[in-house]
């Protein structure tokens, strides 16, 4: 082998022997309980009702955006309770062990976590929220949102997109199952260089950590480069650049910074993995190697991202703020040149997260002046959404409610991150839990958004509005939430405590840790009216129905033209654009209602199991590279290679819906709006994409049908 | 809803009051800096949260005032959907944050040379604020300036401190005296102190929250960071950046003293029986906690044992942490500790 590592290692399972299924430990063993009962439930649940053949045709080989989007939110939904589970666990840890005389447990000298139990739960943290939860809603949300707002009938590549997701999928499986087979990563989301090397971390924690950001890290990127295609090739006829909806540049801007960003994360990790794998030193501390090279190409990618996943957000509040103001939203074009600039400026603002390293005055004074820049346009969006309100009409829906939330955190955010723009004063709360507080705070503006942009967007998906009470406690709780923890964290911040402490060694911190308890507790009950929120809005769907294509009555742009729930072919007949908000336009001009004299033949992909296939293989292909079991890896790889030859050759560019037979849908749709298939299924709104589903390609398919 | 709203400001008032008196209280390490460079950083905190703060609240403001004034309920507003460009408000909204960014450019260019931590400027204006007030003292003491008071005019000479971290302790060395410590950092006060650091292993933090902000300890690499500190006293300091299982417990007490008892501790170290070799510090590098924060004394230290540490870790010398330790979930950390 070309790098000494130590313990076992034979060929059929690589490292990997039974003493690293962690069954000695307590809370390992008994959340294994949890998720297999939860698991055999939901597989039993879908043999039961004999969804399986439904799941895979309609869901899991679906090449339509709207599903991948929906999946893709499904998959970080669940991931962000993950990574909120480990929120509570840090959190409870630090409070218990505060000072020496606090009691241990479970083998840990303070608290109840050891120093490297804890040690992977803020990394996995912080992968997970970051990675996995965050970024996969937003592309979600961008997958369903994009296509509608520009009237495309799907993404530019829909088979790139399923890949992409199952991807991102393979990579969320390996940061799952290192809770059951081995370790995670505790070398924080960031990947500590050189704690990363094999000298200082010999376990799987890293490698799991590494592979799964490469194989996510290839998924996003290819995810990009789709919404850049899309946004530039699909357009509508009629919309010209200055007529599309700010959220779609957001998203372009966005994928432009996540295209240009994400492969240096990829190449950066995969570097780490020679050094883990090959015996190279590029980020050693020794022999040539450098370790802040590793450093300054992870923020390359990593200070970008957070513009990958803010611009997004700024989008979102852009379409929500003006369709409760009822108003179009004030300085549109500023507005799309404050989107361009912040993307532009992410690039160059990196070394804003190293400021303590030791370089010269000229090197920080710059890059503190390029961070602050970035205030600048994100000034001006704050100070448009103002006037949008400024002569609205303001109705406080539960999106608004979430969308002034975030409004108000970034104003906080924005305060704290001038400071942390300043050296002099980053000096000061560099590693600190000021930092924490700061991110976690600019990360909730972009949580406030999706949530605000689930509430908004969740009845033009499934035909049903989510429930307003439950959704306002839900919002409440949040709100109060964010305040008191992450008001606690930025006061420990100025005594001076650093992240990622298992023990507490002075008990002044205790009072603010029991508010940031205090804090994750209120996250606990806004979690719960969520999810009550979610179960209650799915039991009362037929009081909730919507009945109009627009689901708020004042909504402004195109995907608010097509039906709640909207059809697998988005729209019947692709509209044509006269004006920047076009649904307020028809609207306006009494337009709303009119039918298509004509339909034509719509043209879709098949759907196909290979992204599926791809992404097991990808799967297989970490697990293998994680445990050394090289033959596993091979398949993995083999299998990746030849699924991706298999596709080249398949011969089938899609199949054709007739004309007649969007017609006969378009009229049962007039005849009882959002009521169709409504009682046959089970799964709420989902059911009216199930009767209006894409007919079973057939031989003979994907041959331009006879008019 | 606009009662619930209120009800929100009003708790968003309640705690930043609540943070506010919280400052009073001492643990506010960085709110009572014990320093000249640690004010100067927070004098500049002082001022860009002054400054930002107006513009928060200027946005912050226009947005409650415009919710209030144009909800849904509000008979007497107007409604305008056509106001959707102004190109007053649009130079005002690009200007205004262009004027603040660049103002508080200029200070932040301004303080990154007062606390840069090769060269600080503030120390040098602490030093001849130190020489002017020691001048006029002495002067109204003893108008003749005879030679009693005339250490007080000079200027001290600076104490240089090497510093290397380990898994997971810090090594101090005062190569001119030729002593070394563990886990304990001895000062005079009212002189500037220049500290080179390297680290054994991983990346540390150097950081004494009230004396002095944070420096990279890094591997292979020396930086260098510069402080004075204002007032005798027992200070902590602490490894900011995380480095593995024992980082929690990475402390080191900083002790200001004044210049006699910094002698006589220096004599007092130099009798320890204890002698700091490579081979000795290659002992100590290895994974070990100080749980009881127990400090060690060197009363003599190799000569240039600070650039052979780099050399070495340069030429590949790794102190590796074991599997056990780090796959460790459910047994306390298996590892040396002192206790």
């Amino acid at each position: 082998m070309l790098v000494d590592y130590p313990g076992p290692w034979t060929f059929l399972l690589g490292r990997l022997d039974a003493r690293e299924i962690p069954l000695q430990n307590p809370i390992l063993l008994w959340t294994f309980v949890l998720v297999s009962v939860g698991a055999v439930a939901v597989i039993g649940a879908v043999t039961y009702y004999g969804s399986w053949g439904y799941l895979w045709r309609e869901w899991l080989t679906s090449l339509d955006h709207k599903r991948i989007g929906v999946m893709y939110c499904l998959l970080g939904v669940a991931m962000m309770f993950r990574g909120f589970i480990d929120g509570v666990m840090m959190r409870t840890q630090q409070l218990m062990a505060v000072g020496p005389k606090s009691p241990g447990y479970m083998g840990a000298l303070h608290g109840y976590l050891p120093p490297y139990h804890f040690g992977q739960i803020y990394s996995a943290h912080g992968t997970i929220m970051i990675l996995f939860a965050i970024t996969p809603i937003l592309v979600g949300i961008m997958n369903i949102i994009v296509p509608l707002q520009i009237g495309a009938r799907d993404m530019a590549y829909p088979y790139l997109n399923a890949m992409s997701f199952w991807l991102t999928a393979a990579a969320t499986g390996l940061v799952m199952i290192s809770l059951f087979v081995g370790d995670f990563s505790h070398a924080g989301w960031v990947g500590l260089s050189p704690l990363t090397e094999l000298a200082y971390s010999p376990g799987v924690g890293v490698d799991y950590w590494s592979w799964a950001v490469q194989i996510g890290g290839v998924g996003t990127t290819l995810a990009s480069i789709n919404i850049i295609a899309t946004i530039i090739k699909m357009r509508a006829p009629g919309m010209s650049w200055t007529r599309m909806p700010i959220f779609c540049w957001t998203a372009l801007s966005a994928s432009v910074v996540g295209l240009s960003s994400f492969p240096v994360l990829t190449a950066a990790v995969a570097l780490l993995s020679l050094d883990r794998y090959a015996g190279t030193h590029f980020f050693t501390p020794g022999l040539g190697g450098n370790l802040m090279l590793y450093t300054d190409l992870f923020w390359i990618w990593g200070h970008p991202e957070v513009y990958y996943v803010v611009l997004p957000a700024f989008g979102i509040l852009s379409e929500i703020i003006p369709t409760f103001s009822e108003k179009p939203l004030f300085g549109y074009v500023t507005m799309a040149a404050a989107s361009i600039a912040i993307g532009g400026v992410s690039w160059s603002v990196w070394l804003h997260h190293f400021f303590t390293m030791g370089a010269g005055p000229g090197v920080n004074a710059f890059f503190s002046i390029a961070s602050m820049l970035v205030g600048i346009p994100t000034g001006v969006k704050v100070f448009n959404w103002a006037f949008t309100l400024y002569r609205g009409r303001v109705r406080f829906d539960v999106p608004m409610l979430w969308a002034l939330g975030a409004l108000v955190l970034l104003l906080t955010g924005g305060l704290t991150g001038m400071m942390l723009a300043m050296p002099a004063i980053n000096y000061t709360v560099h590693n600190s839990v000021f930092v924490v507080a700061h991110f976690h705070n600019m990360l909730n503006v972009v949580g406030f958004a999706c949530f605000g942009a689930i509430n908004y967007w969740f009845p033009k998906v499934f035909g049903f509005r989510l429930d307003e009470r439950t959704g306002k406690l839900a919002f409440w709780f949040f709100s109060a939430g964010t305040v008191v923890l992450f008001g606690s964290m930025y006061a420990l911040g100025f005594m001076g405590m650093p992240r990622r402490m298992d023990y507490i060694p002075f008990t002044s911190w205790r009072p603010l840790l029991m508010g940031e308890e205090a804090g994750i507790l209120l996250f606990l009950v806004a979690s719960y009216y969520f999810v009550k929120q979610l179960f209650v809005s799915i039991r009362d769907r037929a009081k909730n129905r919507v009945t109009a294509s627009d689901a708020w009555g004042t909504s402004r742009s195109l995907e608010w033209l097509t039906h709640s729930p909207v059809p697998f072919y988005n729209f019947a007949v692709q509209p044509h654009i006269n004006s920047r908000d076009e649904w307020a336009w028809r609207r306006e001009h009494g337009l709303g209602h009119v039918r298509p004299d004509r339909y034509e033949d719509i043209h879709l992909p098949d759907n196909t199991p290979l992204p599926v296939m791809l992404g097991a293989c990808a799967f297989a292909l970490g697990f293998g590279l994680v445990w050394r079991m090289y033959w596993l890896a091979a398949s993995g790889l083999v299998g990746i290679v030849v699924l991706v030859i298999a596709r080249s050759f398949q011969d089938g560019p899609g199949h054709t819906v007739p004309g007649a037979r969007i017609r006969q849908m378009e009229a049962s749709y007039a005849a009882a709006p959002g009521e169709v298939g409504a009682a046959r299924d089970p799964v709420g709104g989902v059911a009216a994409w199930q009767t209006a589903s894409a007919p079973r390609p057939r031989a003979g398919d994907g041959r331009p049908a006879r008019p | 809803m606009a009662l619930r709203k209120g009800r929100a400001l009003g708790r968003l008032g309640a705690a930043l009051l609540l943070f506010l008196t919280g400052c009073a209280q001492k643990a506010y390490w960085l709110v009572h800096p014990k320093g000249a460079i640690a004010r100067t950083e927070w004098h500049t905190t002082v001022l860009d949260v002054a400054v930002m703060g107006g513009v928060v609240l200027v946005a912050g403001g226009l947005v409650a005032v415009f919710l209030w004034r144009y909800r849904v309920g509000n008979r007497s507003r107007t409604y305008d959907p056509t106001f959707t460009a102004s190109l007053v408000i649009e130079i005002l909204v690009w200007g205004v944050p262009l004027l603040v960014v660049g103002y508080l450019s200029y200070f932040s260019v301004k303080s990154v040379l007062a606390t840069n931590p090769y060269d600080p400027l503030a120390m040098r204006g602490a030093l001849a604020r130190q020489g002017r007030n020691g001048e006029a003292f002495a002067r109204r003491a003893d108008p003749a300036m005879t030679s009693a008071l005339a250490p007080a005019m000079r200027a001290p000479r600076p104490l240089r401190v090497e510093v290397i971290t380990t898994d997971w302790q810090w090594v101090f060395i005062y190569p001119k005296e030729g002593i070394a410590t563990v886990d304990e950092l001895v000062v005079p006060v009212r002189t500037p102190v220049k500290f080179d650091l390297t680290s054994a292993t991983v990346v540390n933090d150097f950081f004494i929250p009230e004396l002095v902000g944070e420096i990279d300890v890094m591997p292979g690499m020396r930086t260098k960071q510069a402080m004075i500190a204002g007032r005798t006293g027992v200070y902590h300091g602490y490894s900011d950046d995380y480095s593995g299982g024992g980082f929690s417990w990475m402390g080191f007490s900083t002790r200001v003293v004044d210049h006699a008892r910094f002698e006589k501790w220096v004599r007092r170290v130099r009798a320890a029986r204890d002698q700091l070799s490579f081979a000795r510090f290659s002992r100590i590098a290895r994974p070990t906690i100080n749980l009881a924060q127990r400090v060690s004394h060197f009363s003599e230290v190799q000569k240039g044992l600070f650039d052979h540490v780099i050399g070495r870790v340069m030429a590949g010398r790794v102190y590796r942490t074991p599997l056990a330790m780090t796959e460790n979930m459910t047994k306390p950390m298996n590892v040396r500790m002192i206790k």
